[in-house]
């Protein structure tokens, strides 16, 4: 990253994540391996006050939807360190690796991707992360890996498929404990291409609400990704008690 | 009283469940949903009968593999006829839980274990994957996920096929 030694690192609002500021700002997370870069990215060391130096990997919201949801100014992400985080769409792992850092050692994501070919990057990258747990299987059927998957605190879904509603309701039911959060990325196109994306964002919300989850809020994630939308929210939300009159 | 037993598949083992006073709950999921995230009031209608560890990482892998195929292997099938006490030719006077159907049938047309899989029985197993490090003395929270993270690199690693210069052999 350019600017050398003036880059400083700042905590972002989210828990985990991190802004360097250098020449110009960019959204980092704290390299769990120091001196390897995953996919290529660019890395940026900074020294403490101690000497001790500690490794950043810069997070390209063109590569990653979680990124540009973050950069959209969404309220919430959910995924903080040591949370359970299981992961639908993992694909060759490049935003698994950064939610690997997020979580840090005390976290763990189950990684599932269906492609054996990302598969094939995707467990290679959980070779040097030991917080990851790749799963090669169809995300429509939760029954086959029933026995990798403990119960996890966020469910982030990013599978672009017509059912993608359907596919997380189905992992949450088996996955998600009460009160847990869903994060899902929504592709317009993938969906329906004849509707306008806006009119495709609220029927999955309104597809979601039927499935005990509670959406809460909604970013589209422009200008880094045309036509798509990020909605966050919970499942199973405990009913607040009636206060005693 | 006819027995209401559970199955639940874990990284680590088979583990068998007896439910207490199901009729009392009757199959009414929404009590079952509000009891099931406190373990005080879970551990009292979910109780261990049995548990049985995995020999070993090879182990492991095939019967997650068959699990995950639907298939009863013969440890699962020594595992639920020890712990069940099936006599011969006698109608058994429980039922069994089980998170998928297919496996169920294998069970039943294998050892006529009465199956049975359906959203009441999911919802108890939300509940024994929510607590299940706590069901088990000898295991801590984290070997559970140990074994997780051995049993998954292995599981994918089978699925993908590996080609160490990453070239891949177009198949035309």
């Amino acid at each position: 990253m350019k600017g050398g030694s003036k880059v400083i690192v700042e905590p972002h609002r989210h828990e985990g994540v991190f802004i360097a500021k250098g020449k110009e700002d960019a959204l980092v997370t704290r390299n769990m391996v120091p001196g390897e870069a995953v996919y290529g990215e660019k890395r940026v060391s900074v020294q403490n006050e101690d000497g001790t130096k500690i490794e950043y990997r810069v997070w390209n919201p063109f590569r990653s939807k979680l990124a540009a949801a973050i950069l959209g100014g969404v309220d919430n992400i959910w995924i903080v360190p040591g949370a359970r985080v299981l992961y639908l769409g993992a694909a060759s792992g490049t935003t698994v690796s950064h939610v690997s850092d997020l979580v840090g050692p005390t976290g763990v994501v189950y990684a599932v991707e269906f492609s054996h070919r990302s598969g094939r990057d995707l467990v290679n990258m959980a070779k040097k992360r030991t917080n990851v747990i790749p799963i090669i299987e169809d995300a429509r059927h939760p029954a086959k890996y029933r026995m990798l998957v403990g119960m996890v605190d966020v469910i982030f879904s990013d599978v672009a498929q017509p059912d993608q509603a359907r596919i997380l309701a189905l992992n949450a039911s088996y996955f998600l404990k009460n009160g847990g959060h869903f994060v899902i990325s929504i592709k317009a196109n993938c969906i329906d291409s004849t509707v306008p994306a806006e009119a495709v964002f609220a029927a999955e919300v309104k597809k979601l609400q039927q499935d005990q989850f509670k959406p809460s809020e909604q970013v589209t994630l422009e200008p880094f990704e045309r036509d798509h939308a990020c909605v966050v929210g919970g499942y199973r939300v405990p009913k607040k008690a009636k206060p005693a009159a | 009283m006819a027995l209401f037993y559970l199955l639940f598949e874990s990284a680590s083992g088979f583990a068998l469940f007896i439910v207490h006073g199901i009729d009392e709950i009757g199959q009414n999921i929404e009590a079952v949903r509000n009891s099931i995230t406190d373990l005080n009031r879970f551990g009292k209608v979910v109780k261990l009968v049995a548990f049985h560890p995995f020999a070993s990482a090879l182990d492991a892998l095939n019967q997650c593999n068959a699990v995950s195929e639907g298939i009863m292997t013969d440890e699962l099938r020594n595992f639920l006829e020890l712990n069940l006490k099936i006599k011969e030719g006698k109608k058994p006077k429980f039922t069994l839980g089980l998170a998928e159907p297919k496996i169920g049938s294998h069970i039943y047309e294998e050892t006529k274990i009465p199956c049975q899989c359906n959203e009441f029985v999911l919802e108890l197993l939300r509940g024994v994957r929510l607590h299940f490090d706590r069901f088990i003395k000898d295991l801590k929270p984290t070997d559970l996920e140990k074994a997780q993270l051995g049993l998954g690199h292995s599981y994918s690693r089978a699925k993908v096929k590996f080609n160490v210069n990453r070239v891949d052999n177009m198949v035309i």
